[in-house]
């Protein structure tokens, strides 16, 4: 119990740095010059960086727990394993997968990481050095998201063109267990509760299990006909949840999403494509507002300011341990 | 001077060797030096001319930094491979090194695809047995040789067996041909260089067999806003001329050309000469294509797209089977009249459904759903707009025996723009009106004969002509060619289309019943099963082949040539 509680405060102490996967859209399209674009560090200086190459479709990112220094980046031209805290690139994928749309790494199995792409999802237990197709019960293959459980090995949760998806084999089987008809763009677990998943879908709102994601169910009206990109959990403060989609700023629950409000001052616009909360200052919350530029709030979305990146698109954002570098 | 000026205008054209030379010539000597890029200096150094400059120049390109993607790999292997023996040490070290600090996206299409990995195969050639830190993607020279064959390899079998998939493009064939150019000459592995020869005759056969005067008529998987009404402003314009000395290349002669010339130069063969220049009046020619990936709300990733075009001396009529085969530049089917000189000249005529929505651009591409008109309507202007001229239709099925089709719709209550266009040039004379609710008109010598089958208004077209708008869900229009040669006069025409038998409803869904100029009795119901079952991959009398196949027979005269991909022979009789 002390090892744990020692372990428990030693992460507690680490420290996290931003990484935005980002492109500067407004004037590119394939074969266009690209301003600085890819995977980008907002480090505890404030200062940005930009990690390994220009690329326009860098859509997320993990980090491998056994050497936070070493990230699986979700990529336009494959699955890049980018060491160095993600300045040296290798593209680990051929021309069999192409326009990656997640990545998420197993924490609890060393090696195994999942990505998914146009046609389905893959897996690696090497490390990305070999993959495999795993998505088998997955008829409509389109999926955009997907993570694996934290607390269990093989449980991961994908977000596809029609549906949720679960597999508790480590891919070798999956099952939907929601959104039937629905397509699904985020899946997000609770770092409260995990047995609490989250799910952004395109028109049909939020969606919320409480059981692992075995069973769904609509979490209330919120965002209905609009699409939701993003849903962060604020890791200092059980409780509170962060959403943001097209057209519907910032929404903050502060009961566990059983009431939202909107948090949009000072934001130029209510298109919300990412959202982060810091986990090491309870109530600071990035959003990235579509080609406008990178926000900050240090109250929870009561109010914003602009920390940068005019322009940009960031697909998403994620804090990685500071060793990440 | 006259006869000086006649005897000009009578030259044949330059043989094919000399019409490549012109092309390089020309873009070995640009307006400025000071702007000049990669396409110049890879001119130069293929014409051997001062490989000083062209070294100094590709330093200061290089170190003001890549840019392009795949649209930058293949301008820079061409000149590494023209530059090979001339290129000063400096210069060869900056374009080492460009490509390992440079990482080009792969792109999203075949086009890209095969640009991407055509540079790549040829680069790892010239660079083998470097390491993963020597390249930008991580990989080393063998594992990168390796995946780019792999996926060539893929293409070819893919192509040869189920169509291509950005099939019959007015732009794009350049882009197709130039790859294979590459690696025709450039290539050390004999079968590649051989497999990359069968492949230009695959995709020039394709082309030489739907041409009119050069111009790449019918149905095409993306064509553009200007060329879809001005029917030759376009790269395969330009191939046309290069290849067979057709008809006339644009302002530049392209871009494409250029590489194509500077590589392999391949000059078709003499069959393909044949096929292009010497056919029949009245050639029906039918294939099977496919579509583009779709990712999404489709049970199959590549679609099958039906394509018939007939063929006449005066003009062309092409069709695919309607619907969304391609996303945003999707050209369904159209009438082309043949002209003197068609440049300027708006020689087509045609209607479509301005279908614009995620059901097409979700399933073809991987944008967010509440940005992706947008980031379309950056590289496309017209995507979004209710006015336009080009693009598929999930609500146009379109029917085609030679010279008539029958285009029925039955737009959604809901579509964003319910309503059709139809295209009437500028450069149509004789418009009637006729009160039989026929539309006559000549383009060229060829009358054409156009029933709207739902009301309809004229709206003015900025830079010429009139579309035809009718604001009807449940619609329709019967088109019917024949040549001036057949019908002597309009009214002759009109009075042989009036008296043809035509029933039509609009609900519960558009029907047609029609007796064509040819007798033939055409009944055509929106949505009702239709059986392609018999369609192969190319069926004409030039050009057969069956699905799967991996072989194409081209047929002229006596004249035979097969490829057989299969065990990549040429046979020839």
């Amino acid at each position: 119990m002390l090892l744990l509680l020692l372990a428990s405060a030693a992460s507690a102490q680490t420290r996290h740095n931003l990484h935005a996967c980002v492109v500067n859209a407004k004037s590119w399209v394939v074969g266009a010059k690209l301003a600085s674009s890819g995977l980008i560090r907002f480090d505890q200086s404030q200062s940005f960086e930009q990690l390994g190459f220009v690329h326009p479709m860098i859509l997320a990112a993990d980090y491998d727990r056994r050497d936070p220094s070493v990230l699986y980046l979700a990529a336009g031209n494959g699955l890049i394993r980018a060491t160095d805290g993600g300045r040296k690139w290798r593209i680990t994928t051929g021309w069999e997968v192409t326009e990656l749309r997640d990545v998420t790494v197993d924490p609890n199995t060393p090696g195994t990481v999942y990505f998914s792409h146009t046609e389905g999802i893959r897996k690696t237990t090497d490390g990305g050095n070999t993959w495999q197709p795993a998505d088998t019960g997955i008829r409509e293959k389109y999926c955009e998201t997907l993570q694996t459980d934290r607390t269990r090995a093989g449980r991961v949760i994908a977000g596809c063109v029609n549906g949720v998806f679960l597999t508790e084999d480590g891919g070798a089987s999956w099952r939907r267990t929601g959104a039937e008809g629905i397509q699904v763009r985020r899946v997000v677990q609770s770092p409260h509760q995990p047995e609490q998943w989250l799910a952004g879908t395109q028109v049909a709102g939020l969606l919320r299990s409480t059981d692992g994601g075995r069973t769904w169910e609509a979490a209330g009206d919120v965002a209905v006909e609009r699409t939701l990109y993003d849903i962060a959990y604020d890791p200092t403060q059980p409780g509170r949840i962060a959403l943001g989609g097209w057209s519907t700023g910032v929404m903050v629950s502060e009961d566990n999403g059983k009431t939202w409000e909107r948090r949009s001052q000072g934001l130029p616009r209510w298109d919300i494509w990412s959202l982060a909360f810091d986990p090491g200052r309870s109530g600071r919350l990035y959003a990235n507002v579509h080609e406008e530029a990178l926000f900050v709030s240090e109250d929870a979305g009561r109010s914003w300011r602009k920390v940068g990146l005019d322009g940009a698109f960031i697909y998403r954002l994620h804090f990685f341990p500071e060793a990440a570098q | 001077m006259i006869p000086l000026l006649f005897a000009f205008l009578l030259a044949p054209p330059p043989e094919f060797s000399a019409r490549a030379r012109e092309i390089i010539q020309h873009h070995a000597r640009p307006a400025s030096l000071e702007t000049a890029s990669y396409g110049t200096i890879a001119a130069k150094l293929w014409l051997k001319q001062d490989p000083e400059w062209c070294s100094r120049r590709l330093v200061e390109i290089l170190k003001a930094g890549p840019s392009g993607d795949m649209f930058w790999m293949f301008p820079v292997t061409a000149v590494a491979y023209t530059g090979r023996g001339q290129l000063s040490a400096e210069a060869q070290q900056a374009l080492r090194d460009a490509w390992r600090t440079y990482m080009p996206f792969r792109g999203d299409t075949e086009n890209h695809w095969l640009l991407y990995y055509t540079s790549i195969y040829l680069m790892a050639q010239m660079w083998p047995d470097e390491p993963g830190e020597a390249w930008f993607n991580g990989k080393s020279s063998a594992e990168n040789f390796k995946e780019s064959e792999e996926w060539i390899h893929w293409w070819v079998d893919m192509t040869t067996r189920r169509g291509q998939g950005e099939y019959d493009c007015t732009h794009y064939i350049g882009v197709f041909l130039l790859p294979m150019s590459y690696l025709a000459e450039w290539a050390d592995d004999p079968q590649m260089r051989k497999k990359a020869r069968m492949m230009m005759d695959y995709i020039i056969a394709d082309y030489a067999a739907e041409q009119i005067d050069g111009i790449y008529a019918g149905s095409h998987a993306r064509t553009d806003d200007r060329q879809v009404v001005e029917k030759w402003a376009g790269v395969s314009s330009d191939f046309g001329w290069l290849l067979f000395g057709l008809g006339y290349h644009t302002p530049g002669y392209g871009g494409y050309p250029l590489y194509y010339a500077l590589a392999s130069s391949y000059e078709p063969p003499e069959i393909l000469q044949r096929i292009a220049r010497d056919r029949p009046d009245g050639v029906l020619h039918k294939e099977t294509k496919r579509t583009r990936h779709r990712w999404r709300f489709h049970e199959e990733r590549n679609g099958d797209v039906y394509k018939t075009t007939y063929l006449r001396h005066d003009y062309v009529v092409g069709s695919d089977q309607g619907g969304l085969l391609q996303p945003v530049q999707q050209h369904s089917w159209d009438v082309t009249w043949r002209v003197a000189d068609p440049r300027g000249v708006h020689n087509t005529l045609f209607t479509l459904h301005p279908y614009s929505g995620l059901l097409e651009l979700q399933a073809y591409f991987t944008f967010p759903p509440d940005s992706a008109t947008e980031v379309v309507y950056r590289s496309k202007k017209s995507y979004d707009s209710p006015d336009k001229l080009l693009g598929g239709s999930p609500y146009e099925q379109l029917f085609q025996d030679r010279d008539t089709v029958i285009a029925l719709y039955d737009i959604a209550p809901g579509a964003r723009f319910p309503h059709i266009n139809g295209f009437f040039s500028k450069d149509l004379s004789m418009i009637v009106e006729d009160p039989s609710g026929w539309i006559f008109a000549r383009g060229g010598d060829a009358w054409i004969a156009y029933r709207p089958l739902a009301p309809w208004s004229w709206k003015p077209i900025e830079g010429g002509g009139r579309r035809l708008f009718s604001p009807h869900l449940k619609n329709g229009a019967i088109v019917q060619v024949a040549s001036a040669r057949d019908y002597n006069s309009l009214e002759a025409f009109r009075a042989a289309v009036t008296r043809l038998p035509l029933e039509f409803r609009l609900e519960p869904t558009p029907s047609v019943r029609f007796r064509t100029l040819r007798g033939t009795e055409m009944i055509c119901t929106y949505g009702a099963p239709r059986d392609f079952s018999s369609w192969k991959l190319f069926d004409g009398p030039f050009l057969q082949a069956e699905r799967g196949s991996r072989m194409l027979e081209l047929r002229h005269g006596s004249m035979r040539r097969v490829l057989d991909f299969a065990t990549l022979t040429v046979r020839d009789e």
